[in-house]
């Protein structure tokens, strides 16, 4: 067993302090606007390669998970009238339990014919959310004045106490998927991605292990969109979008897979071309598509390679 | 009869696009996202050569050509590189590519929307056994049935069918055998890239040429590809007919369904027969 | 990372710094407006228009308003009601003094509430949901464009003036579609014309042909076709194939124009009949100028969305200048119930009860472009007064 401060988790430590300390150095809110976005994808990252990076199970349709998250979060909050926490538990029990059917329903598929499955089911709920669950999703225009949280007599409804509050969120993400990846239960999905015939020979029930993997990555994945229904105060089945799915995919790869810092820093990369790009040409979507292609041909262990150097342990 | 030529054109569109995917897939093993976007681009490009020849059987020789050089390029500037790559990372770099291409359309072609018509004999409709029908659908099913045959037997007759078979089932054992691999890649997707070029120019008069145009097009594709089998182009012929009959019978009986229909289908394929429902082969991945 | 958050945090001091401190401050330096527009995507052409026309309207006024500099910026929505929630309430953090757009009226009703919650002015110029000046009104938002129920009206009176019989109803799968399609069954058997079909196509449908071909059959002599999106040139492409302007008399909502008829091409265009929003042919001063400056600008006549984009846009600025004070709440009191009798399309008057602007509707039928520039022009063939589709405040 490695030891506990690995330059990895120190890093992706250091990114939550560095955004929890943002509005130390600014006020301006279309700042912090755009730093949420960027914890809440964070979150969304961690969780998609919780389920590639750590398990070794590709998935197209991770925006069913966060989807779901999303409107579980507006159902408790908005039609139960339940409170912020308890929201936030049924966005991770919506992400869980969608992804443990998932896992399911795909227990004989493997490798790239389980990401298909994925991305199918994915649409395939997309397309009931849309035409045959008017009532309960919106429909098409989707369901707006999803609440933030109310507690301790501070206004979320200000996007820097609502930061603050993701930002935390996001460091916990972080502390307890760390933990997780060194507890034995991690150590035997780490075998998984890498011999699955041989942790299964060792005594293993690897199908189980898939399910574990995939209602964790699930249940961060509802936790994050919950998240984002709450920035944004609206859900739609827009988030069911396979672009969500591919964006995600994007971003972990970027930043690096199989670390902490990686969807971070993939994450925050991104938003951050998108946002400086787009203010300064109208051409930023194709220079956007050329920073992938290089990225992917010159930086394949992602961004994050730059930091952890040969830094085996991570 | 007009549901028969309705889905025979639709599955052939379709075959023409999603023939390339899987003989990228077959070979690279990889899902080619920017398909859509070549097809796009043959659009547009078959829009230009047609304002600017005046001939729409022109368009059907140059635009291929076209897209097969880019095809070239784009093999050798961006999977090359990572030829040993995970194939996520290849997957990855097909994204970053439909970004480029939607751009270069962009900037070039602007957001409006184009059109331009075929040859004079193939506008209007003909009757045959007493409905009318599409003359330009009619046109699309043979000139898609001879594409399908030529490249049937290209493949499965030919000597550079044989080579390519060699470089996918086996790449070591054929560079051992003195094939350049590397060669037989990039002319596979080129050759894909030339056939969604072709679909474009196809496409051009029968459906708006739009931006959006190869992202609608492409979910279908892999159905098709899902449905025969990845990587197998005779599967692929046979999904492509049941996906364009079911969308036109679906059409005719219950429009509301057709979609949840096809995902279904789609799932259970997936579930009950991964490998598609036309392949024999050992599953791949 | 250190290296861009400072480099936000730089930008971010610059932009307060240009901005002053306190908002009453900056209020008077600049009138700064949020243009949310859809600037790529299915609707990104649509988008692109309403900035030029937009843009018309505040360059006619030497980008100015109540003295100081007006300040845009366009934001692209993507097409996405997702991506739109997000620049707006970027925008509203920024500290805008108005909100211009969307194009979807899916978008527009979720832009609406934010508006609403940071009291800030919102003029929409193209959604045409009924609920955005219905159900869902607010204090905060304008419409100076048509809405659903005026265009739905039109579409009745132009079917019963068109003699026809039986009607065969094809729609897009929405929420709206679905209740459009209910008004439409009800309505039509009243003015004599019977309904022998209803069709729901889901959104984004690439093939129409079987649908078209059902509508033939049915021996209806009018089609009533209601798509969005992409899907209107699908299906008028297709129909063409199959002689259907010929055979039926095709009508809808925002079904053609000139812009349209340049994707759907003459064959499929020619005999389509379609409400229009506004037409650059409409016979105001005030229009014959805004089109010699758009054609210098732009080079081309501008469309509905451009020309509704620039009426609803001037109106709001003259408003404003009018009142001569910068304060939202007075602004909107001052367009409440605002009379524009020198509107490009004429009368307008903003409804107090409602926002929603009073005006004509159009009704036009594409006819090949007699100077052969552009596939089909546009030529109104009716149109109809406000007093025949308003039922007064109450």
């Amino acid at each position: 067993m490695t030891r506990f401060w690995t330059r990895d988790f120190l890093i992706a430590l250091g990114l939550c302090v560095l955004l929890l300390a943002a509005p130390l150095v600014t006020r301006n809110e279309s700042v912090f606007f755009l730093l949420s976005l960027i914890v809440i994808w964070s979150i969304f990252a961690l969780a998609f390669d919780f389920c590639f990076g750590r398990g070794g199970i590709l998935s197209f349709g991770h925006a069913a998970f966060f989807a779901l998250g999303a409107y579980g979060y507006t159902w408790a909050t908005m039609d139960l009238g339940l409170g912020f926490g308890a929201g936030l538990a049924m966005a991770i029990l919506c992400g869980a339990v969608f992804a443990v059917i998932v896992g399911l329903v795909g227990q004989r598929v493997t490798g790239l014919y389980f990401a298909l499955l994925t991305l199918m089911l994915a649409q395939l709920l997309a397309i009931i959310m849309v035409t045959r669950l008017r009532r309960f999703t919106g429909g098409d225009d989707g369901i707006a004045g999803v609440p933030r949280p109310m507690f301790g007599g501070i206004d979320f409804f200000e996007t820097v106490n609502f930061f603050w509050l993701i930002a935390a969120i996001l460091l916990a993400v972080v502390v307890t998927m760390h933990v997780l990846n060194r507890s034995p239960l991690g150590q035997a999905i780490a075998g998984l991605k890498q011999n699955e015939e041989r942790a299964r020979q060792i005594g293993f029930n690897t199908a189980r292990l898939r399910l574990a993997v995939l209602s964790i990555s699930g249940a961060y994945s509802g936790l994050a969109g919950a998240l984002l229904g709450a920035l944004l105060m609206y859900v739609s089945p827009q988030l069911l979008s396979w672009k969500v799915s591919g964006d995600v995919l994007i971003m972990a790869l970027l930043g690096g897979t199989g670390t902490l810092a990686g969807p971070i820093l993939g994450v925050t990369l991104f938003e951050l071309l998108k946002e400086v790009l787009s203010s300064y040409t109208e051409y930023w979507y194709g220079i956007l598509g050329i920073t992938f292609i290089l990225c992917t041909i010159f930086l394949p262990k992602g961004v994050v390679s730059l930091l952890l150097g040969r830094d085996k342990s991570r | 009869m007009a549901i028969i030529v309705v889905g025979l054109s639709i599955g052939m569109l379709i075959f023409l696009l999603a023939a390339g995917l899987t003989l990228i897939f077959g070979m690279l093993q990889v899902i080619n996202f920017a398909h859509g976007a070549l097809y796009m681009l043959g659009a547009y490009l078959a829009y230009s050569v047609a304002m600017l020849t005046g001939s729409f059987w022109l368009t059907l020789v140059i635009v291929p050509l076209m897209l097969l050089v880019l095809g070239l390029v784009i093999e050798r500037v961006t999977l090359r590189p990572i030829y040993d790559a995970d194939h996520v990372y290849q997957v990855l770099i097909t994204f970053g590519v439909v970004l480029v291409i939607d751009e270069v359309v962009r900037f070039f072609w602007g957001l409006s929307g184009r059109q331009f018509s075929p040859a004079a004999f193939l506008v209007g409709s003909i009757d045959i056994f007493g409905t009318e029908v599409s003359r330009y659908r009619v046109f699309v099913i043979v000139v898609g049935a001879i594409v399908m045959t030529a490249l049937l037997l290209g493949i499965e007759k030919s000597r550079i069918g044989l080579t390519v078979k060699a470089c996918s089932v086996n790449p070591d054992m054929a560079a051992a055998l003195g094939i350049r691999v590397e060669r037989v890649r990039m002319m596979v997707f080129a050759a894909g890239a030339g056939l969604a070029g072709f679909a474009g120019a196809i496409a051009g008069p029968m459906l708006p040429i739009q931006l959006q145009m190869g992202n609608a097009i492409l979910l279908d594709c892999f159905t098709v590809i899902i449905i025969g089998g990845l990587g197998n182009i005779r599967g692929a012929i046979v999904a492509a007919f049941v996906v364009g009959m079911s969308r036109a019978v679906g059409q005719q009986w219950a429009a509301e369904w057709v979609d949840v229909f096809t995902y279904s289908l789609l799932v259970l394929v997936l579930l009950l027969k991964p490998e598609g429902l036309f392949s024999k082969k050992e599953r791949t991945a | 990372m250190s290296f861009s958050i400072s480099r936000l945090a730089r930008q971010a001091l610059l932009a307060a710094g240009l901005v002053g401190a306190c908002t009453a401050a900056h209020a008077q330096d600049t009138f700064r407006i949020a243009g949310l527009v859809p600037l790529s995507g299915a609707f990104g052409i649509l988008g692109e228009n309403m900035r030029r026309g937009a843009t018309i309207a505040i360059e006619e006024r030497g980008g100015e308003v109540l003295g100081v500099p007006i300040e845009v910026v366009w934001d692209d929505t993507e097409t996405s009601t997702q991506v739109a929630i997000q620049k707006a309430t970027k925008a509203m953090a920024r500290g805008v003094d108005m909100i211009f757009g969307e194009a979807s009226s899916t978008t527009t009703l979720a832009i609406m509430k934010l508006a609403e919650q940071r009291k800030v002015p919102h003029i929409v110029t193209l959604s045409a949901d009924d609920r955005i000046t219905g159900a869902d009104k607010s204090r905060y938002t304008f419409r100076t464009s048509n809405n659903v129920a005026m265009e739905v009206a039109a579409l009745l009176a132009f079917a019963k003036n068109q003699n026809l019989e039986k009607m065969y109803i094809v729609m897009a799968d929405y929420s709206v579609g679905r209740d459009l399609a209910k008004i439409l069954e009800t309505e039509l058997p009243k003015n004599g014309i019977e309904v022998v079909g209803t069709e729901f196509v889901p959104i984004g449908t690439s093939d129409y042909a079987i649908i078209l071909n059902k509508a033939l059959e049915s021996g209806a002599d009018g089609l009533s076709l209601v798509v969005v999106g992409a899907d209107v040139a699908t299906s008028l492409k297709q129909g063409a194939d199959v002689g259907l302007g010929e055979k039926m008399t095709v009508m809808g909502l925002m079904l053609m124009d000139e812009t349209q008829g340049m994707v759907v091409g003459e064959r499929g265009s020619v005999g389509i009949n379609s409400t229009l929003r506004y037409h650059h042919t409409q016979d105001s001063d005030r229009n014959r100028d805004f089109v010699a400056a758009f054609v210098e600008k732009y080079g081309e006549l501008p469309n509905q969305y451009a020309g509704e984009a620039y009426d609803g846009m001037s109106w709001w600025l003259d408003t404003v200048d009018a009142t001569g004070v910068f304060d939202k709440e007075a602004w909107i009191d001052a367009f409440e119930g605002s009379v524009r009798d020198s509107s490009v399309e004429g009368l307008k008057v903003m409804r107090a009860c409602d926002h929603q602007a009073e005006q004509v509707a159009l009704f036009g039928t594409a006819v090949p472009d007699p100077s052969g520039e552009l596939p089909i022009v546009m030529e109104i063939a009716e149109s109809f007064e406000a007093e025949e589709l308003f039922a007064p405040c109450e």
